[in-house]
């Protein structure tokens, strides 16, 4: 394609939008309102993964030993496990100590403990922490075959239940980002079809003197993906104050949550959002000229 | 220049038979007339021409091309080979003269350099050079036919198809125009014009193809209108 087929693409684009300035602006409205939500959940979704995943590689393993177990025989079953593969370290905590932490975690409630009449009824337990988070179910299982050994839980529950969190976030984050896509598309259809509509003529016009139809269609692809890029350009930048504002409150109320970093982060949003945006546009074009344009 | 054998039109919609078995051929250089009341087919055999409609039967050849065999995508190199012309000059409100013919050689993609070359050249053809920055909003009826007539000849066609271009203008102006088509003809381009223009064909003295109920009933080499207006 020459340059000067290029810049006249572009005129024409320009003259459009000018031409139907009030629509072009709701159509634009649209598209950033919906990149907007759309990227609120791509930042849940890929914020929830990255919970799970620093809880999955910070998890330790509990060995709690049977009660009948001597302290012999708990060592021995100490002295196993640090032998086994992947093993990082084994901390011993006798039943006295485990009393003396729940006490400590118990706080002001303290005389829930009361009714116990002094018996201790914890077990002595091992903390496991393995080196690679993908060895934890292995080895949990390893150690549970041990005879003394009770019961060895890792934190199994708690990634499930978080895993169980992102996948609902991310089924109902589909559901509205089709939504919202489908109603997107339909709006930049609408948009174009009005341009369509007002330039029959030309159309008209450019098949007498023998314009392609590529030709033809290439202006209105391109205006719908200019709306595209503009609606996600605005959803970029709104999205950035949002994630901006979310990550100071996160900060100063839960201090252990593993936020993704502004940066570079942001910028990844940002650049798929406005292809988002770009492809919508593109395909609302499209749509609308398959049904409108008979060239 | 034009071959045509056997050519029935029957339009889908309403089952109306337009054109029925005609066949006439018109050589390079030559300056016809189609003439015919209102609803005689005369539109659909220009129609034709250009590919705006299709033929239901027959063998239709324009400039060598099989017209009724074109895939959709020679369409527009076809067309490249033709100037068409209309009653109501078609042109694009808020473009000037200039960017009007321009138009014509913009979407080929022709170089810059050789637009701005042959747009002035045709509007010198047509006597317009001096107002290519008007709009169409501002000129008569006739320089607007007269931009049109430059829009369809920029790309030197060989053929020229004109529907009634004189059907808006007066009769002194219709004058101006014929007096360019003579000379575009007189250049060597084909020019096949529908009209129902008495008093300029039987003053032209050119050939006239007469169409009446979609048959051909009339073909002269130096014809008159032959009806009463």
């Amino acid at each position: 394609m020459k340059f000067s087929t290029f810049e006249y693409f572009f005129q024409e684009v320009a003259l459009s939008l000018r031409r139907k300035n009030l629509m072009s602006i709701a159509s634009i409205g649209t598209v950033a309102v919906s990149l907007f939500v759309l990227g609120v959940f791509l930042i849940l979704v890929l914020n929830f993964n990255r919970l799970a995943g620093t809880l999955e590689s910070q998890v330790q393993i509990s060995v709690y030993f049977k009660d009948d177990a001597t302290a012999a025989k708990e060592r021995e079953a100490a002295a196993l496990i640090r032998d086994m593969q992947g093993i990082d370290s084994v901390h011993f905590v006798s039943r006295e100590e485990a009393m003396n932490r729940l006490k400590e975690r118990l706080g002001d409630q303290k005389y829930l403990l009361e009714s116990l009449d002094n018996e201790n009824p914890l077990p002595d337990s091992l903390e496991v922490v393995v080196k690679r988070p993908d060895m934890v179910e292995t080895a949990a299982k390893a150690i549970s075959k041990i005879e003394v050994v009770e019961e060895a839980k890792y934190g199994q529950d708690v990634i499930e239940h978080l895993f169980d969190i992102t996948r609902l976030v991310r089924i109902f984050g589909l559901v509205l980002m089709i939504l919202l896509a489908g109603a997107t598309i339909f709006i930049i259809a609408n948009t174009i079809r009005l341009t369509v509509f007002a330039r029959r003529k030309e159309i008209a016009i450019m098949k007498y003197v023998g314009a392609t139809d590529w030709f033809i269609r290439w202006p209105f692809i391109l205006e719908g993906m200019v709306l595209g890029f503009i609606g996600g350009i605005l959803a970029a930048v709104a999205l950035r104050s949002f994630y901006a504002a979310m990550a100071a409150k996160i900060y100063g109320t839960l201090t252990f949550f593993p936020l993704m970093p502004q940066y570079p982060f942001m910028n990844y949003v940002a650049i798929a959002i406005i292809l988002s945006g770009m492809a919508i546009g593109t395909l609302g074009s499209a749509i609308s000229l398959k049904r409108f344009l008979q060239v | 220049m034009i071959h045509m054998q056997g050519i029935t039109k029957i339009y889908e919609d309403n089952g109306a038979l337009a054109l029925d078995n005609i066949s006439v051929d018109i050589e390079a250089g030559e300056f016809v007339f189609i003439v015919g009341a209102s609803g005689s087919g005369k539109s659909t055999f220009i129609r034709l021409l250009f590919r705006e409609v299709l033929p239901t039967d027959g063998t239709l050849i324009v400039n060598g091309v099989d017209v009724p065999g074109l895939k959709k995508n020679e369409v527009p190199a076809f067309r490249r080979t033709l100037g068409v012309i209309f009653q109501d000059y078609r042109l694009l409100p808020d473009k000037t003269v200039y960017e009007n013919v321009a138009f014509a050689m913009q979407v080929i993609e022709a170089p810059r350099r050789l637009i701005q070359r042959s747009v002035n050249n045709v509007l010198d053809v047509v006597g317009l050079q001096e107002k290519y920055k008007a709009f169409p909003s501002q000129l008569s009826g006739g320089e607007q036919q007269r931009v049109a007539i430059a829009r369809a000849i920029v790309n030197r066609p060989s053929l020229v198809i004109a529907d009634e271009p004189t059907g808006n203008l007066d009769p002194e102006t219709s004058w101006d125009i014929m007096d360019i088509f003579h000379r575009i003809n007189s250049s060597g381009t084909t020019i096949v014009m529908a009209t129902h223009d008495k008093h300029i064909v039987d003053t032209m003295r050119r050939r006239v193809i007469a169409i009446e109920d979609g048959k051909i009933v009339r073909d002269e080499a130096r014809g008159v209108y032959g009806y009463e207006v």
